[in-house]
C-alpha cells in the first residue's frame, strides 16, 4: 500500500472540504473494494476520506409505502433490519447474501452502488426497485444513475447520502455465483411495483441492466410461465473464465422464471 | 490412562494454541533489527532479460541491497538439484535437467520466477524500491499446454533441450498387456485432464533468516514440511556444510505438498542475511502463492481398458503426457511417471498393464507433489475407465467393480506395477461402503430430486493408494526429574495433529500421563535426521519411531525395576505402566521406575542416572497400502449446472486407527481437496501469452464449509499390515484418491438420461450446462 493521509470528517461540509483541497482524494465507505485496491498497490489516492463519523449518512426508516437507507448502512444492518424484512424482505435476503460476515459487517450500501461493479448485488436491486439515490445536491432515479462499468452518473466528490425505496408489492432477487468470488456471475431481481413490473440483471452484462421483454410479459401475467422463451441476446454480454456470454444469457432466463416463482 | 491411549478419539493439544490465536506462524517470528525482502518476479511467460538497472531503487529511503540473479551467479551459487526417484529415460540416458538456479538469470520462463529481491528496513519501502527497477524483457512465445509443448514447432523453453521433453518411462508388461488387448471381447477408451490444481494452504509460505557472524553460521525459521532435506539442498546451494544452517519451522498452517520442496526463497534470505548484517523476512502474499507456490496433477492420459464378455478385466494401458512446468522442481519429474504408475488399476485384480508416460517442459509454474502425487492421478484413470465400461458396454457400475475386486484370498499380492498389497479385505469394504449408502431408498431420492427439477446421481470408487516420503525416522525420548517426558521426532506436522497422535502412542506404550509429555519436531538441532512431513508417512514412519524408542526405553526401565524388587528381570512383567514380578506378584509402576532412574542410591551397578533416555531410528523397509472405498450421490441443476454433493460415504483400511478423530480429520481434508479438484479447482494459464488467469482467490476456486456434503465414515481396521510394527497404513492422501472419481462419476450418472458420457474436471457449472446442452444437440 502507497502512503496516503487519512481523514475522519464529522460532517458532509468538512469531507466536502477535504476532499477540495486533496490532489487526490478518494472517499471511503465500508472499504471493501478500495482497501484490497490499494493493497494490491493499483491504486494510489494522496488523501483517504472516512465516512463512517457523519451521522446524517446512518439509518433505516419505514414510512408508510417508501423505505429509507442511510448510505452508510452495512449489509448486515440492512440484512438485520425489522423494517426491511418486513417491507421488501428480498432486500433484507440479498444484503445477506453478500460476500462473508466481515464483508457484510464493514460494506455498505452507499459504497457498493456508488462502486457500481458489474457483479454486485445492490445495484441490481436498487434498479429493479426503482429506487432513488440522494446525494449531497441531488435526487437520482436509478434508470439514470448506473451508467457503465464502474461508472455512475455521481460527479467528482459527490456523496451519496441516503436512498428510498417504494416498497414493492412482490419481489425477488436469485442470484447465481461465481464459483470462486461468489459475486454474481448473474443475479436478477424481479419486483412487481405500482409502476409496473421491473427485472434488473447484474454480473451479466458490463453494468446492470433492465430486461423490457420480460416486464412487459409479466406486466400482463406475472408468472414464470410467461417468461418461457423470452431470452437476452449473447451481444454485449460478459464473457470471462467462469462462464461465456450464451451461459449467462441462460442464466439470465432460468434465474428471472425462479425469482417470479419465488416473488412474495 | 486408556482414555488417552492408542485408539482413543483424544482432542488435538495443540488446538488451544491455535484457535486461541497463541501459535507462533512463521509472520508471528520477529528477531530484533528485523529487515524485510520483497521479491520481484517476471511478469512474463517467457522472455530474455537484456538488463536489470537497479540503481534508482537502491538510492530508495530503506534499502539495504539488492540481489539480481547476476549478483547470484557472480556468488558461484550452484543450482537446486532434482530428487526425483526416477531420474532416467527408458534408455537409461539421464533425464533432461535444466539448471535452477533461484534466480532468472538472463531468461525468465514462467510468470512469478523470481528477478531480483529487495531488501529494506519495512515490506512498504522494499515494494517502493522494487517498482523502480528497470528490467529490460525480450518477449519470447510461449508455451502453457504440455501437450502442445510436445508438437513440433512449439515454443522451446531450453535452449539444448529438444521438444520440451525431461524424460519417458514405462511400467508393467507392454507384451502381455498388447496380447491382453487383441484377445479380449470389449476394449473401451478414454481421454482423462488431470487439472492442474494447487494447494493453497492457509498460511501463506514464508521464512526469516539470520545470520551469525562469530561463528559464521545461519538460523532459518521457515514455513516448511521439511527441515532435514531442505537444508541440506540450501547448504549444497550456498555451499556451506550443511550443520552451519540451524533450519527450523515454527507451527506451519497446512503444507500439503506445496511446502515440501526446496524453494528459491531461502536460500537467498540466507545470503541476504549475511550479507547485509541483519535478520531478513519475507513472507509470499497470497496472490504470489498462486504464481509461485508448487502446483500439482497437471496430467493428460489417454486410459484403456480390456474386458471380456462377462466383463472381467484383462489388461490396462495408460499413457501419460505430465506438464512439469518449467524446470525439474524437487521430485517433480517422478509424479508424472514412477508416482503415477505404481497404483494403476486400482483395487482391481487386472492380470495385465501396462504404464507409459512422458514429462514434459512448459512455460508455468513448475508441478511438485500435491497431496497423493500420483495416486489420485491413477485412481481417478481407473475408476473413470471402469465406470465408462459400465455405460458403454451395458453394465450395472456396482456389479462390474464388485466383479472385479481383488479377492482377499489373493492376498498377499504383487501387481503388474510391482507393488506388494500385503493386506486388506477390498470386498469386504466394499460391501459395508454400500451398505452405509442406502441404495434400496436410492430412487425415491431419485423421484425427490426430479421433483425439484433436479437430477440425482450415485456412485462407489474403491481406491488403492501407497504410502512414500522418507522411509528413516528418528525419535528421541528424554525424562526430567520433574516428571516431564520430552518426545523429539524428525516427523512433522503442519496441522495434522502430531502433537497429540505421538505423545498419545509414548503414554500409551510406557503407560505413563499423556499430558506429561513435551513434543519437539521440525528443528535440525533438535533431531540428528527428520524426514518431516510427506508420502503419509506420519505413523507409519514416524510412528513406529516412536514405538521403537518407546519399546527401548521399556526393555530398560525393566532392568532397573527387577533391582528395585530384588527380582530377575526375566520375571518381569509390564503391562498398563506397572511392572510385576510374575513370581512374588510385586509391583512397581512406571513413574516410580522414572523417578528412580535419577537416583543414584536406588540404581543397580553400571546404571547412571538418567539412563533411561532413549534416541532410536526406525526404518520402513517396504511402504504400505491405504485403501478403502468412498461413495457419493450427487444432485445436478440441469438449468444452470450447479452439482451439489448431497451425501458422502467412507470406509478406509488404514490399519489400526490411532486417533480416529485425528483420521476423520484426515479423511475429511482429503475429501474437501478432491471435491474441490473434481468441481471447481484449476489453474489456468493463457494460451496465447502465458498469464496466469487464476492468480487469485477472485478466479481460483476452493470448497468452503459449504461446499461439503453430509459425510459418514469407518474403518476396517481388521487387516494390519505386517510390514510395520504398529500395522498401519497412512491416511493423509487417501481422501483425496476416492473423491475425484466417486464425485465425477456420480454426476455422470446423473446426467446419463440427457447423454451425457463425458466432462473433464473441474465440472464447473459451466461445463455441466453446455455438457448438457451440447448433448441434447
Amino acid at each position: 500500500m502507497y502512503e496516503f493521509t487519512f481523514h475522519q470528517p464529522e460532517t458532509l461540509d468538512e469531507a466536502a472540504q477535504i476532499f477540495a483541497h486533496a490532489d487526490d482524494g478518494q472517499f471511503i465507505a465500508g472499504g471493501q473494494t478500495i482497501v484490497p485496491v490499494m493493497k494490491q498497490r493499483l491504486a494510489m489516492p494522496s488523501d483517504i476520506i472516512d465516512l463512517g463519523r457523519i451521522s446524517d449518512l446512518e439509518g433505516i426508516s419505514l414510512d408508510g409505502d417508501l423505505l429509507t437507507i442511510g448510505a452508510m448502512t452495512t449489509h448486515a444492518e440492512v440484512a438485520a433490519s425489522q423494517d426491511v424484512k418486513k417491507a421488501i424482505p428480498a432486500l433484507a435476503h440479498l444484503a445477506d447474501e453478500i460476500g462473508d460476515p466481515a464483508v457484510r459487517n464493514r460494506g455498505t450500501i452507499g459504497g457498493s452502488i456508488a462502486n457500481n461493479d458489474p457483479a454486485a448485488d445492490y445495484p441490481a436491486a436498487l434498479l429493479g426497485l426503482g429506487a432513488t439515490i440522494h446525494t449531497v445536491t441531488r435526487a437520482i432515479p436509478t434508470d439514470d444513475f448506473f451508467t457503465g462499468m464502474f461508472e455512475t452518473a455521481l460527479d467528482e466528490g459527490e456523496v451519496i447520502v441516503r436512498v428510498s425505496i417504494p416498497v414493492p408489492e412482490k419481489a425477488a432477487y436469485v442470484k447465481f455465483p461465481q464459483p470462486a468470488s461468489r459475486f454474481a456471475l448473474v443475479g436478477v431481481f424481479v419486483a412487481k411495483t405500482a409502476d409496473g413490473v421491473r427485472v434488473a440483471v447484474t454480473g451479466a452484462g458490463p453494468c446492470v441492466f433492465r430486461v423490457k421483454e420480460m416486464e412487459q410479459a409479466l406486466d400482463k401475467d406475472f408468472s414464470a410461465a410467461v417468461l418461457k422463451g423470452i431470452s437476452v441476446p449473447d451481444d454485449g454480454l460478459n464473457s470471462d473464465l467462469h462462464a461465456s456470454a450464451d451461459y449467462r444469457a441462460s442464466l439470465v432466463s432460468t434465474l428471472a422464471r425462479r425469482a417470479v416463482a419465488q416473488a412474495q | 490412562m486408556e482414555k488417552y491411549g492408542i485408539g482413543q478419539p483424544v482432542r488435538r493439544k495443540e488446538d488451544v494454541r491455535f484457535i486461541t490465536g497463541t501459535g507462533t506462524y512463521i509472520d508471528d517470528v520477529a528477531p530484533e533489527k528485523l529487515t524485510h525482502a520483497f521479491v520481484l518476479r517476471s511478469p512474463f511467460a517467457h522472455a530474455k532479460i537484456l538488463s536489470i538497472d537497479t540503481s534508482e531503487a537502491e538510492a530508495m529511503p530503506g534499502v539495504l541491497g539488492i540481489i539480481t540473479g547476476k549478483d547470484w551467479m557472480a556468488e558461484g551459487f550452484t543450482p537446486i538439484p532434482t530428487k526425483s526417484g526416477v531420474a532416467k529415460k527408458i534408455d537409461g540416458s539421464p533425464l533432461n535437467q535444466p539448471e535452477r538456479h533461484c534466480f532468472a538469470i538472463d531468461r525468465a520462463r514462467y510468470v512469478g520466477e523470481p528477478v531480483a529481491v529487495v531488501v529494506a528496513e519495512t515490506l512498504n519501502q522494499a515494494q517502493d524500491a522494487a517498482e523502480l527497477i528497470e528490467v529490460d524483457y525480450e518477449e519470447l512465445p510461449s508455451v502453457t499446454d504440455a501437450r502442445r509443448a510436445l508438437e513440433d514447432g512449439a515454443p522451446r523453453i531450453w535452449d539444448d533441450i529438444e521438444g520440451n521433453f525431461c524424460l519417458d518411462f514405462e511400467l508393467g508388461d507392454k507384451e502381455a498387456t498388447d496380447k491382453a488387448f487383441a484377445e479380449a471381447d470389449h476394449v473401451v477408451s478414454l481421454d482423462l485432464v488431470n487439472n492442474r490444481v494447487t494447494a493453497v494452504p492457509i498460511e501463506p509460505r514464508g521464512a526469516v533468516a539470520e545470520y551469525d557472524a562469530a561463528s559464521d553460521s545461519y538460523k532459518l525459521q521457515n514455513a516448511t514440511q521439511n527441515v532435514h532435506a531442505n537444508r541440506a539442498t540450501f547448504a549444497d546451494v550456498l555451499k556451506v556444510p550443511a550443520d552451519a544452517i540451524h533450519h527450523v519451522a515454527p507451527d506451519v498452517g497446512g503444507g500439503f505438498g506445496a511446502k515440501n520442496s526446496g524453494y528459491p526463497e531461502p536460500p537467498i534470505l540466507l545470503y541476504a542475511a549475511k550479507q547485509f548484517g541483519r535478520p531478513v523476512k519475507w513472507i509470499n502474499d497470497r496472490n504470489e502463492g498462486f504464481q509461485s507456490d508448487t502446483h500439482g496433477r497437471a496430467q493428460f492420459s489417454k486410459v484403456e481398458l480390456a474386458l471380456d464378455k462377462e466383463g472381467k478385466f484383462l489388461g490396462l494401458r495408460t499413457r501419460t503426457i505430465g506438464d512439469i512446468g518449467a524446470y525439474c522442481w524437487t521430485v517433480g519429474p517422478f509424479t508424472p511417471t514412477g508416482g503415477s504408475a505404481r497404483t494403476q488399476g486400482g483395487a482391481y485384480l487386472i492380470p495385465a498393464m501396462y504404464y507409459s508416460a512422458v514429462a514434459t517442459f512448459t512455460n508455468t509454474m513448475p508441478t511438485d507433489p500435491y497431496r497423493g502425487a500420483g495416486r489420485p492421478e491413477a485412481s481417478y484413470q481407473i475408476e473413470r475407465i471402469v465406470q465408462h465400461a459400465a455405460e458403454t458396454l451395458g453394465f450395472d457400475q456396482v456389479e462390474l467393480r464388485r466383479k472385479n475386486l481383488m479377492p482377499a484370498d489373493s492376498l498377499p499380492r504383487k501387481t503388474p506395477m510391482g507393488l506388494d498389497v500385503d493386506s486388506g479385505d477390498f470386498p469386504e469394504v466394499f460391501e459395508r461402503t454400500l451398505k452405509m449408502t442406502d441404495r434400496a431408498g436410492f430412487e425415491e431420492r431419485v423421484s425427490e430430486s426430479r421433483e425439484k427439477g433436479l437430477r440425482r446421481g450415485f456412485s462407489i470408487a474403491p481406491y488403492l493408494e501407497c504410502t512414500g516420503g522418507a522411509p528413516k525416522e528418528f525419535a528421541g525420548i528424554a525424562f526430567e526429574k520433574d516428571g516431564t517426558v520430552t518426545l523429539r521426532v524428525g516427523s512433522q506436522s503442519t496441522g495434522m495433529g502430531h502433537e497429540t497422535s505421538k505423545p498419545q502412542i509414548l503414554a500409551h506404550t510406557l503407560g505413563i500421563d499423556f499430558n506429561k509429555v513435551q513434543f519437539v519436531q521440525a528443528d535440525t538441532k533438535a533431531t540428528p535426521i527428520g524426514g518431516g512431513h510427506g508420502g503419509s508417512r506420519n505413523l507409519e514412519v514416524g510412528g513406529n519411531a516412536v514405538l521403537k524408542a518407546a519399546n527401548a526405553v521399556v526393555d530398560k526401565a525393566k532392568v532397573l525395576a527387577a533391582h528395585l524388587l530384588n527380582s530377575n528381570t526375566d520375571d518381569m512383567e509390564f503391562a498398563d505402566g506397572t511392572f510385576t514380578d510374575v513370581k512374588t506378584k510385586q509391583t512397581v509402576s512406571m513413574d516410580d521406575v522414572i523417578a528412580a532412574s535419577f537416583e543414584k542410591g536406588r540404581l543397580p551397578d553400571g546404571m547412571e542416572p538418567g539412563s533411561l533416555d532413549t534416541d532410536s531410528t526406525f526404518e520402513r523397509e517396504v511402504i504400505s497400502c491405504p485403501n478403502g472405498c468412498h461413495a457419493a450421490e450427487v444432485e445436478v441443476d440441469p438449468e444452470t449446472g450447479a452439482v451439489r454433493v448431497e451425501h458422502y460415504w467412507v470406509i478406509d483400511d488404514f490399519g489400526p486407527i490411532i486417533n480416529p478423530m485425528l483420521a476423520d480429520g484426515q479423511v475429511m481434508g482429503g475429501v474437501a481437496q478432491g471435491l474441490g479438484q473434481a468441481l471447481m479447482e484449476q489453474i489456468v494459464y493463457d494460451d496465447e501469452d502465458g498469464q496466469l488467469v487464476t492468480g487469485s482467490l477472485m478466479d481460483y476456486a476452493l470448497p468452503r464449509a459449504d461446499s461439503m456434503p453430509r459425510m459418514e465414515l469407518g474403518y476396517y481396521e481388521d487387516a494390519p499390515t505386517a510390514k510395520n510394527p504398529l500395522g498401519v497404513k497412512g491416511a493423509g492422501e487417501a481422501g483425496c484418491c476416492g473423491a475425484p472419481p466417486a464425485i465425477v462419476n456420480a454426476v455422470l450418472e446423473a446426467l446419463r438420461e440427457d447423454g451425457v458420457t463425458h466432462i473433464d474436471m473441474p465440472l464447473t457449472p459451466e461445463k455441466v450446462w453446455r455438457a448438457i446442452v451440447d448433448a441434447k444437440r
